[in-house]
């Protein structure tokens, strides 16, 4: 069960469908692990149902109604069904993007024992990258230049602030003072990362990489 | 315009009429019913309209393009509308909202492998326990909802009815974005809607 979660906020703004496709693409993620968030959205999902039920009925032309009735034999678009995921398989979403398995998508090494892969959202202000952090090994530290959202899929880490595991979500702000992610020693850390401004390190061993860290969006 | 009314006859009320689309949902499932689907259409036809028209960020070309393509996907979908797990009027809005956010992204040129749908699937649990809590927080919602003092409903609906970030609305009602957050919350707090602790 997981332990950390969006906070109302991020839960209001996806049930209302107005956040960010890569934040929006995280916290459908987070609620694979949590039938508590998904509760609750269900029930923000009503507010939204019942404004639009008492909100203004703009008159429609009686034409609209005739092309839609023509229009109903149409081929319906093929569409994929969400099928509920193996126990330990990675939410559907995640799924989708990733066309396959974690050991099927391309690593880029960043450090001896983090590796990063970049997925395709199309949301053009928001990096959307999975992270896999050797046991024992760490995120270099670093501050935020934007916001940072992350969920663990697999494993677990630890920072200054706590121990996190599967299907915890953190948030940290723009500003936000700097940490270094370091993975349970017991196995591998896959995390989901998603920001809207490149990482900025602190460390003097990584600060040479800063010039090279570009967010990549899309 | 109204509808026959022969279904909900015996059921007054908010949620008599809601009994009445379902079964219209149901009846275009089972059978492809086009009188079911035009009595359904004559009323949900008009809040999607406004629903799109909402915030004005759309035209009214564009409104009456996502009039269509809602209610030809309500026909399509409509095998897989549960009456046990929504109102049909929950179950339209989310189509609604999302062909919206769909939308608003084709606008905007967005290139993606991802629909609205796949985000922010409808969901509702397959417990009955858990469906009869669903349609008891349902219903509160809308009886409390129009016991909102007149600040948090107008936020309310721009978050929803407009679709509007906080950081928007904040900017539009050129209030502090914090006001905005708290009066968001404050609202859902009298709805009953909180993080389990
Ligand atoms: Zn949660
Ligand atoms: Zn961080």
């Amino acid at each position: 069960m997981a332990k950390h979660h969006p906070n109302l906020d991020f839960l209001t703004a996806h049930a209302a469908g107005s956040l960010p496709l890569a934040q929006a693409a995280c916290v459908a993620a987070h609620l694979n692990y949590c039938r508590d968030c998904q509760r609750l959205v269900d029930g923000l999902q009503e507010v939204g149902a019942a404004l639009f039920e008492q909100g203004v009925a703009e008159p429609v032309n009686e034409r609209l109604l005739d092309t839609v009735l023509a229009r109903l034999d149409e081929e319906p678009p093929l569409h994929f069904e969400n099928v509920r995921p193996a126990p330990k398989a990675p939410p559907p979403i995640l799924q989708r993007l990733m066309r396959g398995d974690f050991a099927d998508l391309v690593w880029k090494k960043v450090t001896r024992t983090l590796s990063i892969s970049y997925l395709r959202t199309g949301d053009p202000s928001h990096e959307f990258a999975l992270y896999h952090i050797r046991a024992g090994g760490r995120i270099p530290l670093h501050a935020h230049r934007g916001d940072e959202i992350t969920l663990v899929l697999q494993g677990g880490f630890s920072d200054a602030d706590g121990d996190y595991h599967a299907g915890d979500f953190l948030f940290r702000q723009a500003g936000e003072e700097s940490h270094a992610p370091t993975a349970l020693q017991s196995e591998d850390c896959i995390c989901l990362g998603v920001l809207d401004a490149p990482l900025r390190f602190t460390s003097w061993a990584h600060r040479w990489m800063n010039p090279f860290l570009h967010l990549r969006p899309g | 315009m109204s509808p026959e009314g022969k279904h909900g006859q015996d059921k007054p009320g908010a949620e008599g009429r809601d009994d009445e689309w379902s079964e219209c949902l149901v009846a275009i499932a089972n059978s492809g019913d086009r009188a079911a689907f035009t009595r359904l259409f004559r009323h949900f036809a008009p809040l999607i309209r406004g629903f799109a028209l909402a915030g004005s960020r759309l035209s009214a070309n564009l409104a009456d393009e996502l009039v269509q393509e809602v209610m030809i996907k309500v026909w399509q979908k409509s095998a897989a509308y549960d009456p046990a797990r929504a109102a049909a009027s929950t179950w339209i809005y989310t189509i609604a909202r999302n062909s919206r956010t769909d939308l608003f992204r084709r606008l905007q040129k967005f290139d993606t492998p991802l629909a609205a749908e796949d985000v922010a699937p409808d969901s509702g649990s397959e417990e009955p326990f858990e469906q009869v809590q669903q349609r008891r927080n349902g219903q509160r919602v809308r009886e409390l909802l129009a016991t909102l003092p007149v600040d948090q409903a107008q936020i309310l609906a721009k978050v929803y009815m407009e679709g509007k970030s906080h950081a928007e609305a904040a900017a539009e009602l050129d209030l502090p974005l914090g006001t905005v957050k708290s009066r968001v919350r404050l609202a859902l707090q009298k709805l009953q809607l909180q993080m389990a602790s």
